[in-house]
């Protein structure tokens, strides 16, 4: 069990911790609240049920108290009428000279709604006088019956019996009538002489049934009436119970002494309330079904079990809606900063919800719009670095290049070569001018080409037309735009290295072609070429840089440009085999004139 | 976003449902139709006889049926005895007028499709009935007549030829008579003076008797002409009880009448709503004129009426 609890508030701590906020917010506030409405809603049906059984209780005890008083007033008359014909009769008359019968007549006509007969027996049971009816059946022995002798034992005392059939007197109509025998023992006097005697008094039951009937207590109760033996006097389902269709706990109820009190009959919970009747020793019960207690308890359950629904989904609703309010701005935050972390550029960031979370966010945006910044500016920075790196590159050409160029022009002229200096100078100038290109980095591959056949020119007047140049472009690629200044580099590179061992038969050709969305620009020559090894070595950044004579720039100086400007899948390939020459291919995407004026602003600061 | 409208969507609809269960439980007590009162019920009993008397206890026990299953009852008579005819003339009638149920003593078969469930006394028949167990009462008849060992033959008066209760009780009656060896007579009087004219040229030592109108009739006709046979008879009205107290019945079979007319009230109210009821066998005992006054015996013979 232990163990269970344990592993139970682990998995729940657990969950706790990987618990959205706005579950945690949602679960924690709804489960305190449906704890505090069911420990309300509790003590309200305790307190409820408590003033209900409370009243029901003060109920039936004030309408048993008045059904005592009104049943005490009736048998007190019963008692009265029994009074007045012992000692204003009976104990003024002398049978043997006057007759009982005119008064008891006068007597029994007062009362007549009340009272069946009355009648006076002498000791051995036989009847002295009797009123309405005078004569006893044939057989009957008014001396066995229980009355008379309950009124001889106690003579003191009146006697009431239980209801019963009266069968002592001849009755033309054969009625057979429900009486209550009120006995008691009387002296009757005959020449003077007295004798003892029994006055009875029969009481319609119908007089004991008006004073119980029509009454009714809380929730369907009722009250019946017994002997003190429990023997039933009155019930509202009576004749039911004699004839075995119903059943009263009678005999249970009459031995409780007076009071309230709670049983259990046939399944049925029940409020007993028991009022012992004065003079009598009988017991009026009342009876009111705990169910019914409450005027309708399953209506209130329902009641009370949808209003505890309604009021938990209520809390839980709002509980959800108040914690989604504070989760989901900070959740969209925590979106937004996710974006960010993959590289997304353009994350709006929304400033809502609560205070504070308004407040993060507001200093997330904040602080995203200063890494923004931050980020241009190194970009900034990157782009100016690597442009004036790019301007290095470029520039590296001008100096042994010139020098070299105008030493030749210089020779020539002392020579007198004066066109081949002049052809020289014209070339170098268009070079140049092309180099310059107002800045630009991109230019047609027109220019390019035209750049290389100018510098070609210069090395081929210089190197006295020990190789051959040729420089071709496919039909149409000549309008496509390429990096300044890439294939020079490569030229000079052939001359110097390819046509190092060449006597008159070098040749240099320059070709531009396109291949799908690329354009490749290959430098061919028929020189020495190189071994695998050294082709591989030329690119890779990470092996010393081989210089040699020549302008300084190397053919990996180009391909870090290409590489630089359009990414890893571009720049130089080398193809070579001793003694057979080298190819030098650049490969470049094809740019249009749009696309290389938006590279070029790109490059711009 | 569109799953958290939708799920807002149904959180409302939800909060909608039960803040309408609330109210609903709320005021459930006063709606109409929520009332548990249940409709009243019309409850037509018709009788077999002219004079209701012999059927006072009965009566007394559907009233209280009535009043507590919210019924409403009307008693029926014919304008003669035992005529199957107008009974089932009258059946019809109280079906159309809106009897939602009847309860029939019935005087002869009953008629197809009468037009509401009927629930018969006496004799077996209709949806479902209330009576003793008639072939038992004519045994146990029987039987009290043959323990007062008659010297002579037994007379079984069949007072209501066409109800099948009455037949029943004669035939099992006289099954049990001729097993014993005794000898039995059968005569079927219409009406009080047939009966008496019966009774007085019979030389039988016994008569038995098997209904409650019969059994009253003898009883006044044995008192009055001086006859000499036993009356062995059947029902507890006031008159019969009489009879067993004064010894002019020597014994009578009896039932509690106030039992049995709650019971057909109750069953056809019971199946006037559609609900299941079952037919119901009362206990029936023998009863002598020394034994009226038992405490039992005067419950059962004599209704407490409240």
């Amino acid at each position: 069990m232990k163990k269970l609890f344990a592993r139970a508030a682990a998995s729940l701590s657990g969950r706790y911790r990987t618990m959205s906020i706005q579950m945690v917010i949602s679960l924690s506030f709804t489960a305190a609240a449906v704890a505090g409405m069911v420990l309300m809603g509790l003590s309200l049906v305790w307190r409820y049920s408590a003033g209900t059984e409370q009243l029901v209780r003060e109920n039936t005890e004030r309408v048993l108290a008045q059904v005592n008083m009104n049943m005490d007033s009736y048998l007190r008359r019963m008692m009265r009428v029994s009074d007045t014909m012992y000692y204003r009769i009976i104990k003024n008359a002398d049978l043997a000279t006057q007759s009982l019968e005119p008064g008891m007549e006068l007597l029994y006509e007062e009362n007549r709604d009340e009272l069946v007969s009355i009648a006076v027996f002498d000791s051995r049971g036989a009847l002295v006088a009797g009123t309405p009816l005078t004569a006893l059946k044939e057989g009957a022995d008014p001396a066995s019956s229980g009355w008379y002798q309950a009124a001889l034992d106690k003579m003191e005392n009146l006697h009431f019996s239980t209801p019963h059939i009266q069968r002592l007197f001849a009755d033309p109509d054969e009625n057979f009538r429900w009486v209550v025998s009120l006995s008691r023992y009387v002296q009757l006097t005959r020449e003077g002489s007295t004798y003892s005697g029994v006055l009875l008094v029969d009481m319609g039951f119908s007089g004991i049934e008006q004073v119980c009937r029509d009454v009714e207590l809380a929730g369907g109760g009722y009250i019946y009436l017994t002997d003190a033996s429990g023997e039933l006097i009155y019930h509202p389902r009576q004749q039911l119970i004699y004839a075995g269709l119903d059943t009263e706990n009678n005999l249970a109820d009459a031995a409780l002494a007076d009071g309230a009190h709670t049983e259990t009959f046939q399944g049925e919970r029940r409020l007993v309330t028991v009022k012992t009747v004065g003079y009598t020793g009988w017991k009026l019960v009342g009876v009111v079904p705990r169910a019914g207690a409450g005027d309708d308890g399953g209506y209130i359950f329902l009641f009370g079990l949808s209003m505890l629904l309604f009021s938990a989904f209520l809390m839980a609703f709002l509980n959800f809606r108040i914690s989604a309010r504070i989760s989901d701005p900070i959740r969209r935050l925590e979106q937004s900063v996710k974006e960010l972390e993959a590289g997304a550029r353009e994350v709006a960031i929304k400033e809502d919800g609560c205070y504070e979370v308004r407040r993060l966010a507001h200093s997330i945006a904040s602080m995203v719009s200063t890494m923004r910044h931050l980020m241009d500016d190194i970009i900034l920075q990157e782009k100016r670095k690597r442009r004036s790196e790019l301007e290095v590159l470029q520039s590296q050409i001008n100096p042994h290049f010139l020098y070299n160029t105008l030493d030749s022009v210089i020779w020539m002229t002392e020579a007198g070569r004066y066109d081949e200096a002049i052809q020289m100078v014209t070339s170098l100038a268009r070079l140049f001018r092309i180099a310059l290109s107002r800045g630009r980095s991109f230019i047609p591959l027109a220019d390019e080409l035209e750049h290389a056949r100018h510098y070609m020119t210069i090395q081929q007047i210089r190197y006295q037309d020990r190789f051959t140049a040729s420089v071709r472009a496919e039909e149409g690629v000549e309008g496509l735009y390429t990096l300044k200044l890439i294939v020079q580099p490569l030229l000079e590179n052939a001359i110097y290295h390819g046509m190092a061992g060449c006597e008159e038969d070098g040749r240099i050709t320059v070709t531009a072609k396109r291949e799908g969305g690329d354009l490749l620009i290959d430098v061919s020559d028929n020189g020495v070429g190189m071994p695998p090894e050294v082709a591989e070595r030329l690119l890779d950044e990470s092996r010393p840089q081989t210089r040699s004579s020549g302008s300084g720039i190397g053919v990996r100086n180009v391909h870090r440009r290409i590489r630089l400007t359009f990414g890893e899948g571009y720049g130089l390939e080398v193809f070579s085999e001793p003694d057979e020459g080298t190819t030098v291919r650049i490969r470049l995407p094809a740019l249009t004139a749009e696309e290389a004026a938006r590279l070029q602003r790109e490059e711009e600061p | 976003m569109n799953k958290q409208r939708t799920n807002a969507l149904w959180q409302l609809l939800v909060l909608v449902a039960l803040a309408a269960a609330v109210a609903l439980t709320l005021a459930w007590p006063q709606l109409p139709f929520a009332r548990r009162e249940a409709e009243p019920v019309e409850v037509s009993v018709i009788l077999r006889s002219a004079d209701g008397s012999a059927w006072a206890n009965a009566r007394l026990g559907m009233e209280q049926a009535a009043g507590q299953l919210r019924a409403e009852v009307r008693i029926v008579t014919l304008t003669a005895d035992n005529d199957a005819a107008e009974q089932a003339g009258l059946m019809q009638y109280e079906a159309q007028r809106g009897a939602d149920a009847l309860v029939v003593i019935p005087a002869g078969g009953l008629p197809a499709g009468p037009g509401a469930p009927v629930i018969t006394l006496e004799s077996a028949g209709g949806a479902a009935s209330v009576c003793p167990d008639n072939e038992a009462l004519g045994r146990a008849l029987a039987e009290a007549a043959l323990e007062d060992a008659p010297a002579g033959p037994v007379l079984l008066v069949d007072s209501v030829p066409g109800s099948a209760g009455v037949s029943a009780r004669l035939a099992a009656a006289k099954a049990a008579l001729e097993e014993a060896g005794a000898r039995v007579e059968e005569a079927a009087p219409r009406g009080q003076a047939a009966l008496e004219t019966v009774l007085a040229e019979t030389g039988a030592a016994a008569v038995l008797l098997f209904e409650p109108a019969a059994t009253e009739a003898a009883a006044a006709a044995k008192d009055k002409l001086g006859l000499a046979p036993a009356l062995y008879g059947a029902g507890s009205t006031g008159p019969i009880a009489a009879a067993l107290e004064r010894g002019t019945l020597s014994a009578s079979a009896v039932w509690s009448d106030f039992a049995a007319g709650y019971l057909a009230v109750e069953g056809a109210v019971r199946i006037a709503r559609g609900e299941s009821w079952q037919p119901q066998t009362l206990d029936f005992s023998i009863l002598r004129g020394e034994d009226i006054y038992e405490p039992d015996n005067q419950k059962l013979l004599f209704p407490v009426a409240s």
